[in-house]
């Protein structure tokens, strides 16, 4: 009699179990791999915010920058059931048939980071990624309002601006995005567009050839915070001090330019937050409630950060480096 | 008995080929930018400071990778995994230098294990990894480029592992001397290749080893049977490039002083590829010029050089450093070649008097 009781209760608590776990809510996220300090901290804000929410239930699928192996994860989810698929590609073109698939199992999809090509072809719940453009535009009116503020706005400066890899979103943008920005401050002129590829060897090398080419160089637009890093080296090496003979702007905000900030080397730096976590969990909330939400592209709140701080940008006004330094988490 | 002037030889060579491409690169300099050629001292480095200096200081990584890679396509094999190592090295470079980085959190002036390790361990690593291509090709028989494939793909792999996908940074001083040093006022990877460059001629040329190595690589069958170890010679030849590789590597994060396993020795494959057949060694094995390969390397940095400093715009680069490489490459083909030798002959027949016998 013991027995058979024991075995009844064993039994309920197992299907208690069970119905648990069928009743948690499952939020699928698709994310490309490794591939730089950004992305390991842009996956764990989202694996940290929503694998952490009360009741909701995360599977996480590493995709080793493999496109097959995402299409894979993303059937995967379909035939488990989730309730959610966030979703990074790796590439932005041949996502239409699986996204499809998602599509008609009307499992909600939610773009983060990266826009595939077929955006407009798939249904989506929301998207989030960042706004290169404005990210750019920051860039030289930070340089902008930083001399007025010096007390030299209207003296004549020469700027450079060391784009991205030609041809990837972050270049196109930031180099749009830079120029519209420069068009407030007609004391700026760019004397030289030149890629460094993101990297900062290569940064390092065309800043050494810029500085033999050209006499004055006030202002270094680098539209990310590597390039900049290895510019600062070559400005050493010719000679000239880093954040007071030229002016060093740069884009991310990793960790290793806010070292860079607060050691006087380099002036400011525009976030380009990987910190997903919040605003997506925001999202998901948001759909378990029913709401619906708009299908333009939302940018997740972005800082500005620099020596001093208070240099006000219109939409944002920035923050002194040394101040925030101990928060950062890339 | 001094020995005459020989016009058509000169012009059959390629290096001669690659001397004139490279004049011809600097004349067009001269005449839009005369002050490309300036050079000074710069106090505050100690160091002499100018494009000239710049072209041959950023080339060393490619130089002496090229060394290497000279010897392998004279085996008629290539090595595509020596870029991965490239990454590699650092990767191994500065794991040691900062170890776990969630203890150390802050770079800065020191070394976490002795700085020994940090030179020696990402050399020796290499130099393994290059033995395991060569252990593929020599004893699996597999053809070098399928071999090194593998390294190329899952070398970045390994030092992603290494620094758990990190970028590492540090302002260790020692290590700082090996990509911004400088030795007799010139910068320390002009003299780290300069070493390079001549311990290999001498290695190379002052023993039997260059003619083995153009024996295997014209008939490998035939050089066994007339008593070379063609499987040593591979060995060795292999192991060279993945240590001189390894060299590669420790002076490109020293440059940095960080390493970055995504970036580091990205496309060095092809660009020593390129140098090495810029400077007149022949893809299909046998005869090679290590000169050749050093001038062919200095080639390509000129370019990059150019381009940085004329500002071409960014989206025309590409173009441009094909247009100028397919130039080199015309100049040095057989038809071009012996068409000047041709010529020369001739010239040398009339200023003798005319058609002989």
């Amino acid at each position: 009699m013991k027995k058979l009781l024991a075995l009844v209760l064993a039994m309920v608590m197992v299907m208690t179990a069970v119905s648990a776990l069928a009743d948690t809510f499952k939020v699928a996220f698709s994310q490309i791999g490794q591939e730089s300090d950004w992305r390991t901290a842009n996956t764990d804000s989202i694996k940290n915010d929503v694998g952490g929410h009360e009741g909701w239930e995360l599977i996480y699928d590493d995709a080793q920058q493999k496109q097959e192996n995402q299409i894979k994860a993303l059937r995967n989810f379909i035939t488990q059931g989730v309730d959610v698929i966030l979703f990074t590609g790796v590439v932005s073109t041949g996502w239409e048939e699986v996204l499809k698939e998602v599509n008609a199992e009307e499992i909600p999809l939610i773009l983060v980071d990266r826009m595939p090509d077929c955006i407009n072809e798939i249904e989506y719940a929301a998207a989030f990624g960042g706004d290169f453009v404005e990210e750019g535009r920051r860039q030289t009116a930070w340089a902008g309002e930083y001399l007025k503020a010096q007390g030299r706005g209207d003296e004549e400066v020469n700027v450079v601006i060391m784009e991205g890899t030609t041809g990837a979103d972050a270049q196109v943008g930031r180099t749009k995005g830079n120029l519209a920005g420069l068009e407030a401050y007609p004391n700026m002129k760019v004397i030289a567009q030149q890629s460094g590829n993101f990297t900062r060897a290569e940064g390092q090398a065309l800043m050494e050839s810029w500085l033999k080419s050209y006499d004055k160089i006030d202002i270094l637009i680098a539209q990310n915070d590597d390039m900049a890093l290895g510019a600062i080296d070559a400005i050493k090496g010719a000679g000239k001090v880093p954040g007071k003979d030229i002016i060093i702007v740069g884009c991310d905000s990793v960790k290793a330019a806010f070292d860079a900030i607060v050691a006087g080397e380099m002036n400011a730096t525009i976030e380009c937050t990987p910190l997903y976590g919040p605003f997506v969990v925001d999202a998901i909330e948001k759909l378990q409630a029913g709401e619906t939400m708009s299908k333009t592209l939302l940018h997740p709140e972005e800082g500005v950060y620099d020596m001093d701080g208070g240099i006000d940008l219109g939409t944002v006004v920035s923050v002194k480096a040394a101040d925030v330094i101990d928060q950062r988490q890339y | 008995m001094k020995k005459r002037f020989d016009f058509s030889t000169l012009a059959r060579s390629k290096v001669t080929w690659a001397v004139v491409a490279e004049a011809l690169i600097l004349l067009v300099c001269l005449f839009v930018r005369p002050d490309f050629f300036k050079i000074s001292y710069q106090p505050t480095t100690g160091m002499l400071y100018g494009n000239l200096i710049d072209i041959v200081n950023r080339s060393s990584e490619i130089t002496i990778i090229a060394m290497g890679m000279t010897l392998v396509i004279a085996l008629g094999g290539t090595d595509l995994s020596v870029g991965a190592l490239v990454a590699v090295s650092g990767a191994i470079a500065l794991k040691f230098l900062r170890w776990d980085v969630t203890i150390y959190n802050t770079p800065g002036d020191y070394t976490v294990y002795p700085f020994i390790l940090v030179l020696f361990v990402p050399l020796i690593v290499c130099t393994l990894m290059g033995l395991f291509n060569g252990f593929l090709i020599a004893k699996g028989d597999i053809q070098p480029i399928i071999a090194t494939l593998i390294l190329m793909v899952c070398g970045r792999g390994i030092a992603q592992i290494l620094t758990n996908g990190k970028q590492f940074t540090t302002q260790y001083s020692p290590f700082r001397v090996i990509g911004q040093g400088s030795l007799f006022f010139l910068p320390m990877p002009i003299i780290i290749t300069a070493v390079v460059i001549a311990l290999v001629v001498l290695f190379v040329r002052k023993t039997a080893f260059g003619t083995f190595v153009e024996a295997v690589g014209i008939n490998r069958k035939a050089s066994r049977l007339s008593g070379i170890n063609a499987q040593m010679i591979i060995f060795i030849v292999f192991a060279l490039t993945g240590f001189l590789s390894g060299i590669s590597g420790l002076i490109y994060s020293s440059r940095i002083m960080s390493n970055d396993s995504n970036n580091a020795g990205l496309n060095f494959e092809m660009d020593a590829i390129l140098a090495v057949v810029i400077g007149g060694t022949s893809m299909t094995g046998g005869k090679f010029s290590l000169l050749g390969t050093v001038l062919g390397s200095i080639i390509i940095r000129t370019i990059v050089t150019l381009v940085y400093y004329f500002g071409i715009a960014s989206e025309a680069t590409m173009a441009f450093k094909a247009v100028i490489i397919a130039v080199v490459i015309v100049l040095q083909s057989e038809p071009v070649r012996n068409y000047f030798a041709k010529r020369g002959k001739a010239k040398a027949m009339l200023a003798n008097g005319g058609m002989r016998g």
